[in-house]
C-alpha cells in the first residue's frame, strides 16, 4: 500500500488506467458517473428556473401567450426535435460501440451525432434569423403608425415597433390577434430566446465535447473498453439536452395553435425549397 | 530498527503516525515543500494546495469588503454623512454585502478548509475530480476579479439584493457586468459542491461509514447539496435580469405587466439557502473544535448530522419570510411565517447539543474554543432574534430596519466569521506545520468578540427604534449609538487583523506542531503536518466512531500510573484495540 502512495499521475493495471486518487477503476468509473448525475440535478434546477418563471406569466397571461407562440416557426422546429431525437439515438450507439472497445463504431456515431446535431444549430440559426427579419425582438423603440378610425379615416398613432411586427407576423400565419396586448407578447418572446438560447448555448458545449471524444477516439483512448464511462457521461449529457428541448418544444412552439400545412410551409420556404407562397 | 507503536495518547481512527526524529522530519516531503516554483502551485491538482490559494484570495477579498464597510461606518458617525456622497453611500454598502456574501462567506470554507479537510477526513488521496477541483478555482478567481473590477471602475448600486427596478431602470451602474461576475462565482460554487458530495459518497477509506464520518463531513455535504440545488436558480436569475438590461424591456418590468416580485421570489429562493449555505459549514467547524476542547464525545451524533440535513431541506421552504412586506399575499406570508419557525429547530438541535457536549467537559480556552464559545452566544442571539423577524407582525415593524442588519450580523459574522476563525486557528497546526502564538491568538479572539458586540448590538436597539437600513443619513438622538458602533467596528478590525501578523509570523517562528498538536481524534491528525502529498503513507482503516474522546483517558490513565506497553504482559491486550498494531521503521 505504502508504495501506492507516491505512485505516479496514472498507472495502468488489467483494466486499464486508473487516476493516481482512485484505488481502481470500478470506484473511478462509479465517481464519474456519480459526478455527471450531480451535474445534471443543478442543470435540472437552472432550466427548472427558468421555465418556473415562464409558467407564472403564462398563467397570468394566457392569450399573449398562444399568440406569441402562434407567431414561431414550427416548421423548423419540428424538423430540429427529429434531428435531435435520432441524435440521442446515434450517440448511445456511441456508447454501445464504446463498450466494446470498438474503435471504428466509436468514431462513426460520434461523428453522425456531432452532424446532425451541427444541422439542428444551422437550422436554428436560420430561425432565429427569420424571427430577426420578421421584427420579433423586444424592444423599446415606438413608431408612428396610422391607425383606422371608426369614420374610416386613418390617424398617427405612436406604437409600438414590436407591437405592430409581430401584428404582421401573426396576420401572415391568419392568427385572430383581437383581444391580445400586443405589446405585452414581448414577454413571451423574452423567454423564448432566453431558453431556446440557453439550450443552444448547451447543445454548442454538447458538440465540443463530442468533438473532444472523436479526438480522443482517433488517438486511441477509448482502447480499453473501461473508459467507455466518459462517453457514458457524454451521452448522459447529451441525453439532458434533448430532454430540455423535449420541454421547450410544447412550452414555447405548441402553446398556439398550428396547422401542418403551415408547418410544412414555414421549413421549406426557410430552408429555400419553397416553389411558390413564400411570404 | 523496527518497533511496535502502539495505541497511545488518544483514540485514532486508524494507525497514528509517530512523530519523526528531528533530523528525518526535516527531510520529508510533504506537500509544501516536494514541488517548489510559482507552476507547480498554479497548476496543482492537490486539493491541498487549492484550498491554500482559496485561503490566501479569499482573505484578500474579507480586507476589501471590511475596507468598503469602514467608509459606511466612519460615514454613519454623523447623522448628516460624514464623508461620502449620497451615491457613493450606496457604492460602499453594495460593495460590502457583496464582496463578504459572495466571494467571502460563501466560498471561504467549502474553498479552505473543505478543500483541504475533506480528502484528509474521509480518508482518500484527494478530491473526486481533482482537476475539475483546480477548474473551479479559476472560474472562482476569474469571476470575483472581474467582479471587483466592475465594482472598482464602475461601481454598483444596488445593494446585494439587486432587486429591480434598482438594478434595471434606475441603476446607473454596472449591473450587467457585476451580475456575470457573480454567475460565474456561481458556477465555481456548483463545481466545488458537486466534488465534495462526489469525494463523500466516493472516495471513503476502509471503515468510514456514514455514521462514523466526522460532523463537519455532514455540514458540507449538506452545504453541497444546497449550493447544488439552489445557485443556478440565481444563475437564471441573473440571466433574466441581465436579459431585461440588455433589451431595455423586461421579464421583471412592470410597464410590459412583468412582475417585479417575480424577482425576489426567484433571488430568494438562492438567496435563503445561500445564508445556510454561509452557517452550515461554520457548524460544522463548531462541532469538531467543541468535542476537541471538551475532551468529550460529541452529544447526539445523529441528532447534529441528520439536523444539518434538515436545515439544507426545510431552508429551501422559507424564503417568503423576505417578502412579508413585498406584496406577496397574506395567506402565503402565514404559510412562509410558520416554515420559519420550524427552520430555527434544527439549528437550535445542534446549539443544545454543543451546550451538552460541553457540559462535564474538560474545558480548555485556547484561541479555536474561545472562537467557538463566541460562536455559540452570539449564533443563539443572531438565530434567536431570526424569530422576530420571522413572525410577520413583528416584521412589519422591523422590516428594513437595522434590526435586520444586527440579525444576519449576528449569524454571519458572530456565528459564520467566528466559525472560520475557530476553523482557520484549528487546522492551522495541520495546513503549516506550525503553531501560532497562543497568547496573541488568545487576545485576538477576545478583542474580536468584544468589537463585535460592540458593533451589533446597538444596531438591534437602533433597528427596534426605527432607524432604516440602507440610508445614508438618520435622526440626530441616534448618533450615540452609531458612534458606538462604529468604535466597535473599529476594535474588531483590529480583532482580525492581528491573525494576519501573528499567523505569517508562525510560519517563520512557529515551533512544530506534530501530528497532532489539539490531542485530537480526525483522521487528519493521524497524519503528519503538513501533510504527504497524497495525505496518507497508507490508506487509513477506520474503526471508531470520530469522536472517541473517552477511550483514550483510560490509556492514559495507565501511563499515568507507569503502566505502559511491554511493562506488564497482562495489560498487554489493552494496548491493542481493534484497530491492531503498526509496524514503523526508526532509522536510529
Ligand atoms: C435561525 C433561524 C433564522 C430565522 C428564523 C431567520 C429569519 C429571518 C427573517 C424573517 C429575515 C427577514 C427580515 C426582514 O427582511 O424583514 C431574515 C433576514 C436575514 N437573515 Fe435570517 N434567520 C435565521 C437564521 C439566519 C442565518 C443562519 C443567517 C446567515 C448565516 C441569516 C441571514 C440573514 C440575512 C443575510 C438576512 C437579510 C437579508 C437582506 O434583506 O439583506 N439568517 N432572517
Ligand atoms: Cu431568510
Amino acid at each position: 500500500m505504502a508504495a501506492n502512495a507516491h505512485a505516479v499521475e496514472e498507472h495502468a493495471g488489467p483494466a486499464g488506467p486508473v487516476a493516481h486518487h482512485f484505488n481502481n477503476m470500478r470506484q473511478q468509473q462509479a465517481t464519474v458517473r456519480f459526478g455527471m448525475w450531480l451535474f445534471l440535478v443543478t442543470e435540472v434546477l437552472f432550466f427548472g428556473g427558468a421555465f418556473c418563471a415562464y409558467t407564472c406569466y403564462r398563467i397570468w397571461f394566457p392569450r399573449e401567450f398562444e399568440a406569441g407562440s402562434a407567431a414561431l416557426n414550427v416548421g423548423i422546429a419540428s424538423v430540429n426535435t427529429i434531428l435531435l431525437i435520432t441524435s440521442s439515438l446515434t450517440c448511445t450507439m456511441a456508447v454501445r460501440s464504446a463498450y466494446k472497445a470498438h474503435q471504428a463504431g466509436i468514431k462513426f456515431w460520434l461523428l453522425t451525432t456531432i452532424v446532425l446535431a451541427v444541422t439542428f444549430l444551422g437550422l436554428k440559426a436560420r430561425e432565429y434569423h427569420l424571427d430577426y427579419e420578421e421584427g420579433l425582438m423586444p424592444t423599446a423603440k415606438m413608431t408612428v403608425d396610422l391607425q383606422p378610425q371608426a369614420d374610416g379615416s386613418y390617424l398617427p398613432q405612436e406604437r409600438s415597433v414590436f407591437a405592430m411586427n409581430v401584428e404582421k407576423a401573426l396576420k401572415h400565419n391568419h392568427y385572430d390577434t383581437t383581444g391580445v396586448n400586443l405589446g405585452r407578447v414581448q414577454l413571451f418572446f423574452l423567454f423564448y430566446y432566453v431558453i431556446t438560447g440557453l439550450h443552444v448555448l448547451h447543445m454548442i458545449i454538447g458538440v465540443g465535447l463530442l468533438i473532444w471524444q472523436l479526438i480522443l477516439a482517433q488517438m486511441g483512448f477509448f482502447k480499453y473498453a473501461e473508459r467507455h464511462v466518459y462517453i457514458e457521461v457524454m451521452s448522459l449529457y447529451w441525453h439532458f439536452v434533448d430532454m430540455v428541448w423535449m420541454f421547450a418544444l410544447p412550452l414555447l412552439y405548441l402553446a398556439g395553435p398550428h396547422t401542418l400545412h403551415q408547418a410544412v410551409e414555414q421549413f421549406t420556404s426557410a430552408v429555400g425549397l419553397a416553389t411558390g407562397g413564400s411570404h | 530498527m523496527t518497533t511496535k507503536v502502539p495505541y497511545l495518547h488518544y483514540t485514532p481512527q486508524s494507525i497514528p503516525t509517530p512523530e519523526l526524529p528531528p533530523e528525518q522530519e526535516k527531510k520529508r516531503k510533504h506537500y509544501l515543500n516536494h514541488d517548489y516554483g510559482i507552476l507547480s502551485w498554479l497548476l496543482t491538482v492537490d486539493h491541498k494546495r487549492i484550498g491554500l490559494m482559496y485561503l490566501v484570495t479569499a482573505s484578500v477579498f474579507f480586507l476589501f469588503g471590511g475596507l468598503a464597510v469602514m467608509l459606511v461606518r466612519l460615514n454613519l458617525i454623523v447623522p448628516t454623512g460624514a464623508i461620502l456622497e449620497l451615491d457613493q453611500y450606496n457604492k460602499a454598502f453594495t460593495a460590502h454585502g457583496t464582496i463578504m456574501i459572495f466571494l467571502f462567506l460563501i466560498p471561504v470554507i467549502p474553498g479552505v478548509l473543505g478543500n483541504f479537510l475533506v480528502p484528509l477526513m474521509v480518508g482518500a488521496k484527494d478530491m473526486a475530480f481533482p482537476k475539475l477541483n483546480l477548474l473551479s478555482y479559476y472560474v472562482w478567481i476569474s469571476g470575483a476579479l472581474f467582479f471587483v473590477w466592475q465594482l472598482t471602475v464602475g461601481g454598483l448600486d444596488t445593494g446585494w439584493t439587486l432587486y429591480p427596478p434598482y438594478s434595471s431602470k434606475y441603476s446607473h451602474t454596472n449591473v450587467l457586468y457585476a451580475g456575470l461576475g457573480i454567475f460565474i462565482t456561481g458556477f465555481a460554487s456548483i463545481l466545488t459542491a458537486m466534488n465534495i458530495i462526489a469525494t463523500v459518497h466516493k472516495m471513503r477509506c476502509p471503515g468510514m461509514t456514514w455514521s462514523r464520518l466526522p460532523l463537519f463531513i455532514w455540514a458540507m455535504y449538506a452545504t453541497s447539496l444546497i449550493q447544488l440545488l439552489s445557485t443556478p436558480v440565481l444563475a437564471v436569475t441573473v440571466i433574466l435580469l441581465a436579459t431585461e438590461k440588455l433589451t431595455g424591456i423586461g421579464i421583471f418590468d412592470p410597464a410590459l405587466d412583468g412582475d417585479p416580485i417575480l424577482f425576489q421570489h426567484m433571488f430568494w429562493f438562492y438567496s435563503h439557502p445561500a445564508v445556510y449555505i454561509m452557517i452550515l459549514p461554520g457548524m460544522g467547524v463548531i462541532s469538531e473544535v467543541i468535542t476537541c476542547f471538551s475532551r468529550k464525545n460529541i452529544f447526539g451524533y445523529k441528532a447534529v448530522a441528520w439536523s444539518s440535513v434538515g436545515i439544507a431541506v426545510v431552508g429551501f421552504l422559507v424564503w417568503g419570510h423576505h417578502m412579508f412586506l413585498a406584496g406577496q399575499g397574506y395567506y402565503l406570508g402565514m404559510l412562509f411565517s410558520i416554515l420559519t419557525m420550524l427552520v430555527a429547530v434544527p439549528s437550535a438541535i445542534k446549539v443544545f447539543n454543543w451546550a451538552g457536549t460541553m457540559y462535564k467537559g474538560s474545558i480548555s480556552f485556547e484561541a479555536p474554543m474561545l472562537y467557538t464559545i463566541g460562536f455559540l452566544v452570539l449564533f443563539t442571539i443572531g438565530g434567536t432574534t431570526g424569530l422576530y423577524l420571522g413572525v410577520m407582525g413583528s416584521d412589519i415593524h422591523l422590516h428594513d430596519t437595522y434590526f435586520v442588519i444586527a440579525h444576519f450580523h449576528f449569524t454571519m459574522v458572530g456565528g459564520m466569521l467566528m466559525a472560520w476563525m475557530a476553523g482557520l486557528h484549528f487546522w492551522w497546526p495541520k495546513m503549516t506545520g506550525k503553531m501560532y502564538s497562543d497568547f496573541w491568538s488568545r487576545l485576538a479572539a477576545v478583542v474580536t468578540i468584544v468589537g463585535f458586540i460592540m458593533t451589533f448590538m446597538p444596531q438591534f436597539v437602533l433597528g427596534f427604534n426605527g432607524m432604516p437600513r440602507r440610508y445614508p443619513n438618520y435622526a440626530p438622538e441616534f448618533q450615540f449609538l452609531n458612534i458606538l458602533s462604529s468604535a466597535g467596528a473599529s476594535i474588531q478590525g483590529i480583532g482580525y487583523v492581528m491573525p494576519l501578523f501573528y499567523l505569517t509570523a508562525s510560519l517563520f517562528t512557529g515551533r512544530k506542531a506534530g501530528s497532532n498538536p489539539w490531542q485530537a481524534t480526525g483522521l487528519e491528525w493521524q497524519t503528519p503536518s503538513p501533510p504527504p502529498m497524497h495525505n496518507f503513507d497508507a490508506t487509513p482503516v477506520v474503526y471508531f466512531p470520530p469522536y472517541e474522546y473517552a477511550l483514550p483517558n483510560g490509556l492514559g490513565m495507565l501511563a499515568d500510573a507507569g503502566i505502559t506497553p511491554g511493562s506488564n504482559p497482562a495489560l498487554e491486550p489493552a494496548f491493542a484495540p481493534a484497530a491492531g498494531q503498526h509496524e514503523v521503521s526508526h532509522g536510529s
